[in-house]
């Protein structure tokens, strides 16, 4: 063990992490599936490489293979090579592994709010990372940039916010000085301007320490900002490799080309749908001696179907493209017909919704000895207005009070102060962040619309006709209506909960955060689907989001909120342009951009 | 926490309040006569009728009651019709034997949780000895008491089964023979009073041990998925090092709640174990004092038992609180 370890800290020279010809085999279910495939790469030391691709890529798996954390439960099958700073630790034995995630590799991961152990301060999760040292944590934990490091060091995680905790979840990794860090999807659960901050803090922190990043994201824009190369996933093989800015402006696998397209910034046309990926095929193909992406695959041939295509030298870039028509792939773009831009919307003087002086507080911190607590003000008399077949977008950091202000138009929370006045009787519909939960596991799809249909058996000719309506409207395939939610993806739960919304059409929809957990090829398709919707039901709809961009792609109007007040309010494209208050101001700026640099 | 502890003794007293009066009301509902009793059963019906207007059983049952409760203010609980003797002089001498077996039970009980949380997550392929486990906690407890005197006393003679202590003449300071032995500079007396109580403890623990081992299973299975978990194995920590500081304390809530609902059962369980294996204690005493319709030493063992039972579940939820700071009290 000591001399492993006395190894593990000699200095590297030349690659740091060499994978060569990696496959994992995992057991769910006892069905066997490969999830990573042929994989080689190569990492030196300071480098960051982004690894990027859709939901059930391999992404997370590459990453979770490389620290040996593997869930035991699916019975993993890895092989190949895995060169850690010269050790192999593929077929390695438990203690190597241990000492190799003591000493080489290091993660960080997309959830800092479940990270942490709840029930130990930060500091004893500190010094169990590097052990004794305890000077140091103070340090570290203000070279993250943490105020007041001795307070945080001391306290519980549920203390601090999702940004410190991130911040703390990197001191700890980064104090063990490994060769390698894991980071996935580090920024995915912040706002812009934290997502700013920690990419910032990751690049510094890759070159003084010179530790090599590999940066798991599904976001391109975001690789674009942060990484040196990029390695394009898709169903566990990588598709394409080079360096990151070739592959942005150069996108050789029709796949790349596909989540560079797909993804929206501020500057996207906001008039027409977004283009999104084309969804996957009904018919399924042997992959094993095939393109995997040829049956999503816009230019896909014959051929595409008949061999697997082998990782070559892309003509375009530097790089790697395992594609078999590849110059084709420059046509895309320009064969992309424009679709037809969105007819225009009625927007009626009705209000459809009106909040007037909301205010609300939060009980907080410990009980007084009549078990009162103090309280804490979430909103301050806010005054909003949604018109009849209008779509306000509220946007906002963490904790500014949005989700509060929905529940409250929503009748889930009652307000303290202030009136809320709706146009009609009728309850509106909520569509929650996470779809697959706001579904009843055990009844089916059809029984979860019809449940909206009052007076009406969804069993019922009429019913299932109306249900079969709805799930039309949203476009799901109508042979869903019996299957449960587990054998749906998260696309289709979330073109299910549409439907069960609008099967009775409500005047005013309410979705809180309805695309933030999903990759960017979802997350336009949510956001078309939603806007078709709004127009083709003339429904008013709140639109609760920390992303700007897709505020300014679905909204009429754009509202900001800032601790609980509502600082602006204006059309999206003139708050883009001529942000008023400082918050929106450091919001426009922190939003990532493909180019190098990042920002505006 | 003072409020907190505020709160429990005021829950405490109200709960005691209601319980005594539950028993208490027994009394007029059973056909037993605790005057005939008392009198004996061959005494002339005058004698009889005299006892009773001389315990105040013709009084109404609520004026009986607060007479009951005036005593009891004043730590007296009535005279066993049985003993003869007050009935807080009874519980004073057997109390101690049930509070060493009770906590032994309680502790082995949670040692064998602990047990079966380790092979579970620390131990592949001993799912064999788990079942074994829950299969003798789940026999019935007199069964399992029976099972266990009969192999290891009778047919082994491994241990002894019956009675609390080989030297009978021994009395220590506190009642507790275990320490007791210590305290008094005589080892091997701790010793016979630990290997008497092996198989009642053991009897009794198997239950408490099956109910909380299960709970901690469960709720380790649910912690051990937890992303904090993937983060403390990230650090490159033993496997027992991650169960033990980030996952035993995450899961301890459910475990600790489940040993507080086995708490009332240890004591019923306790009549039926002290019946067992001789052992002379609050269990022995409630099962006599019951075959003899003895209800004033039923109505004190019931006010000690709950007593007993609030003390151990505030101290439950105590440990709950420490173990996750997030729990206000």
């Amino acid at each position: 063990m000591v001399k492993l370890s006395h190894r593990m800290s000699e200095p590297v020279t030349g690659s740091v992490l060499a994978v060569k010809d990696l496959s994992v085999i995992l057991s769910r279910e006892g069905r066997p599936s490969r999830v990573l495939d042929g994989i080689s790469f190569d990492m030196f030391p300071g480098e960051i490489i982004a690894l990027v691709g859709e939901s059930g890529s391999g992404k997370t798996s590459i990453g979770l293979t490389l620290q040996g954390l593997l869930p035991r439960e699916y019975l993993p099958q890895v092989a190949g090579s895995i060169r850690l700073a010269g050790i192999e630790l593929v077929g390695a034995g438990r203690r190597t592994w241990q000492s190799a995630r003591r000493h080489l590799v290091r993660a960080i991961s997309q959830d800092p709010m479940g990270a942490l152990n709840p029930t130990m301060t930060i500091r004893r999760q500190m010094q169990e990372s590097k052990g004794g040292d305890d000077r140091s944590i103070g340090d570290w934990l203000s070279r993250t940039g943490l105020p007041d490091p001795e307070r945080i060091a001391d306290a519980l995680p549920h203390r601090l916010s999702a940004g410190q905790r991130q911040r703390v979840l990197i001191a700890m990794a980064m104090m063990a000085r490994p060769k390698l860090l894991i980071a996935d999807e580090p920024t995915t659960a912040l706002d812009v301007i934290m997502q700013a901050q920690i990419l910032d803090l990751l690049r510094d922190l890759a070159r003084d320490q010179q530790t090599a990043i590999l940066f798991v994201t599904h976001d391109l824009t975001v690789a674009a900002s942060l990484a040196d190369r990029v390695l394009v996933l898709y169903a566990g093989r990588i598709v394409e490799m080079g360096r990151m800015q070739d592959v942005a402006r150069n996108a050789t696998h029709p796949y790349s080309a596909g989540l560079l397209a797909a993804r929206f910034d501020l500057d996207s046309d906001r008039r027409r749908p977004l283009p999104t990926l084309p969804s996957e095929r009904t018919h399924s193909i042997n992959v094993e001696n095939a393109c995997a992406y040829a049956t999503r695959c816009p230019i896909a041939q014959p051929d595409c179907t008949a061999i697997r295509p082998p990782l070559e030298p892309a003509s375009v870039h530097g790089g790697a493209v395992a594609c078999l028509h590849h110059e084709q792939t420059a046509f895309l773009a320009t064969q992309r017909a424009d679709a037809k831009p969105w007819p225009a919307q009625a927007i009626q003087e009705t209000a459809a919704l009106r909040l007037s002086n909301i205010g609300k507080t939060y009980p907080t911190g410990a009980r007084s000895f009549w078990g009162r607590r103090q309280r804490q003000p979430v909103l301050r008399s806010v005054n909003l207005s949604i018109k009849l077949g209008e779509c306000v977008a509220l946007v906002g950091a963490s904790g500014a009070g949005k989700s509060t202000l929905l529940r409250i138009a929503a009748g889930l929370v009652v307000p303290e102060g202030g009136t809320v006045t709706r146009f009609d009787k009728l309850p509106p519909q909520v569509v929650f962040q996470d779809p697959v939960a706001s579904l009843t596991p055990w009844l089916t799809i059809g029984e979860q619309i019809g449940e909206r249909l009052r007076a009406v058996s969804p069993d019922s000719d009429y019913g299932r006709r109306r249900v079969g309506e709805a799930i039309k409207l949203v476009g799901l395939d109508p042979v869903l209506m019996d299957a449960l939610p587990a054998e749906m993806s998260v696309g289709q739960c979330q073109r299910a909960v549409l439907a069960r919304a609008v099967i009775v059409p409500p005047r005013l929809l309410l979705c809180d955060e309805p695309i933030s957990a999903m990759d960017v090829s979802l997350a336009a398709t949510t956001l078309n689907l939603l806007s078709d919707l709004r127009r083709r039901l003339g429904m008013a709809m709140l639109f609760v989001t920390h992303d700007l961009a897709a505020a300014r792609i679905i909204a009429d109007r754009i509202a900001v909120l800032k601790d609980g007040e509502l600082v602006e309010i204006a059309d999206p494209d003139a708050i883009i342009a001529a942000p008023q208050s400082s918050y929106t101001r450091s919001l426009v700026a922190a939003m990532p951009s493909l180019q190098p640099g990042g920002g505006r | 926490m003072l409020v907190y502890l505020t709160k429990s003794i005021v829950g405490a007293v109200v709960v005691l309040l209601v319980m005594s009066f539950i028993v208490f009301g027994l009394q007029s509902i059973i056909p037993a006569d605790p005057a005939r009793a008392i009198a004996g059963p061959s005494a002339p019906p005058e004698a009889v009728e005299a006892m009773r207007e001389h315990l105040g059983l013709d009084d109404p049952v609520l004026v009986q009651y607060g007479r009951f409760l005036l005593r009891l203010a004043h730590a007296d609980l009535g005279t066993s019709v049985r003993t003869r003797k007050p009935v807080s002089d009874d519980i004073r001498q057997y109390l101690p034997a049930t509070l060493e077996l009770g906590l032994a039970s309680i502790a082995l009980g949670v040692a064998l949780a602990g047990v079966m949380a380790a092979l579970q997550f620390l131990i592949p392929g001993s799912g064999g000895i788990r079942f074994a486990i829950v299969g003798i906690g789940s026999t019935p407890i007199f069964l399992a008491a029976l099972l266990l005197a009969y192999f290891f006393w009778f047919r082994l003679d491994w241990l002894p089964g019956a009675g609390r202590l080989a030297y009978r003449d021994f009395a220590g300071p506190s009642g507790l023979n275990v320490i007791d032995g210590i305290l008094v500079g005589r080892p091997e007396v701790s010793l016979d009073a630990l290997l008497h109580m092996t198989l009642p403890a053991l009897a009794l623990a198997l239950p408490i041990g099956v109910a909380v081992g299960r709970s901690l299973n469960g709720a380790l299975h649910e912690v051990m998925r937890q992303p904090y978990i993937r983060t403390a194995r990230g650090k490159g920590i033993s496997e027992t090092k991650v169960l033990l500081r980030h996952g035993l304390r995450n899961a301890a809530t459910a475990p600790l709640s489940m040993l507080r609902l086995q708490i009332p059962i240890l004591f019923g369980n306790l009549l039926v174990v002290e019946r067992i294996f001789g052992w002379p204690g609050l269990g022995l005493y409630t099962v006599q004092a019951l075959a003899s319709a003895d209800l004033p030493a039923v109505l004190g063992v019931a006010i000690v038992f709950g007593m007993l039972y609030i003390l151990v579940s505030t101290l439950i939820e105590i440990g709950q609180s420490v173990a996750d700071s997030r729990i206000n009290l």
